[in-house]
């Protein structure tokens, strides 16, 4: 067991045993260094790795677990992801080069823990029906308008090629519709919180496609300035929000 | 995460694979069409019978996919295309995170 699972970084140095909460029921402990402590348990040199996709979840959701209690029980922290392992050096002393990176980076963790302490990290997911958008824009354009009647008054053949015009100009404008909801929405929301993430969106759910995927670094008690804005956008028939957290910093690390 | 090979997934796998192609064969026949129309350099009769027969073609591609129940499958074969393109491309935009995620990866 020559290498230490690190969970998070916390501010606080009592030294604090979680029990056996650790991935693989390893025994969770504090390594602390003047006023902080690093949250670890012993393992391998090696990192949790495993072709049962199950498995690897169970594995990640207890890590979340982890750094949850680590966050109720010393109010601001550090998270570190999955699978971060600090090793031993040749003599076999994980706990030395622990406390030695504590020392080294000393600086640079307490700067962090500071700018953390009282905010939390909140997930905005915001989704566009796309049927309804392509509704008002179809009602308002009037050479989409011009298009569809064109479309019932011909042949077979040219109604065709005509609906593919037509879908063509209705996803152009969609895009620059989504656009202009994005950069609008961004900015409202960027005036909520202290530091903002764009996050890669994911594919389409259910009729839905995603605008939208933010991570937001706020004071936790301003959380609900962002859910009033977040409202706002929510009683807008044409979106759809999903508003997460409080979670660990992770994404501000 | 074992991966189960049968003859019958196999099959779907492979057709689906097929389709997916062919539906992006179709969309770059439409999308000329489009250009040709356009164009002017095409008469209404042309048109006429340009029209009908991608919309043969879409309604033959439906029918495969509803009788062989793979429209699921094709539509993830296709967003997989997707991803692996926008991968491709955020690569040579970005190489320098490339390095990292290799990096990453082998870490």
């Amino acid at each position: 067991m020559n290498a230490r699972y690190l969970y998070c970084i916390v501010d606080g140095n009592k030294a604090i045993n979680f029990g056996r909460t650790g991935i693989d029921n390893k025994k969770v402990y504090t390594i602390p260094f003047k006023d902080l402590s690093a949250v670890v348990h012993d393992c391998p040199s090696a990192p949790y790795k495993s072709e049962d996709s199950e498995k690897v979840k169970s594995w990640i959701i207890t890590h979340e677990k982890v750094v949850e209690a680590a966050w109720k029980k010393f109010g601001t922290i550090l998270p570190f992801g999955f699978d971060t392992i600090i090793i031993g050096d040749k003599n076999g002393n994980a706990e030395k080069n622990v406390k030695r990176w504590l020392k080294n980076d000393y600086k640079r963790l307490r700067l962090k823990l500071d700018k953390f302490k009282g905010k939390a990290e909140f997930g905005v997911q915001i989704f566009l029906h796309p049927e309804i958008i392509a509704k008002s824009i179809a009602e308002g354009d009037p050479e989409i308008k011009k298009l569809e009647a064109e479309i019932r008054a011909k042949s077979r053949g040219f109604a065709y090629m005509y609906k593919q015009k037509l879908g063509i100009i209705l996803r152009k404008q969609m895009e620059l519709e989504a656009e202009k909801y994005f950069n609008d929405f961004y900015e409202k929301i960027k005036k909520t919180v202290i530091e903002i993430k764009v996050e890669k969106t994911k594919k389409p759910e259910e009729g839905k496609q995603m605008l939208m995927n933010l991570s937001c670094l706020l004071l936790r008690d301003k959380a609900k300035d962002l859910g009033a804005e977040l409202e706002k956008i929510k009683n807008k028939k044409e979106f759809f929000v999903r508003f997460t957290g409080p979670w660990p910093p992770y994404s501000f690390v | 995460m074992s991966i189960d090979i049968n003859e019958a997934n196999l099959k779907c796998g492979l057709l689906g694979l097929v389709i997916a192609l062919v539906e992006i064969i179709r969309d770059a026949l439409k999308h000329q069409a489009l250009r040709r129309i356009e164009g002017d350099t095409l008469t209404d009769e042309e048109i006429e019978r340009l029209g009908m027969a991608l919309e043969e073609i879409d309604m033959a591609i439906e029918q495969i996919k509803k009788e062989q129940g793979i429209s699921e499958s094709v539509k993830s074969i296709r967003n997989g295309l997707d991803d692996i393109v926008d991968d491709l491309l955020d690569r040579i935009a970005n190489p320098q995170r490339w390095v990292e995620n290799r990096a990453e990866e082998q870490a």
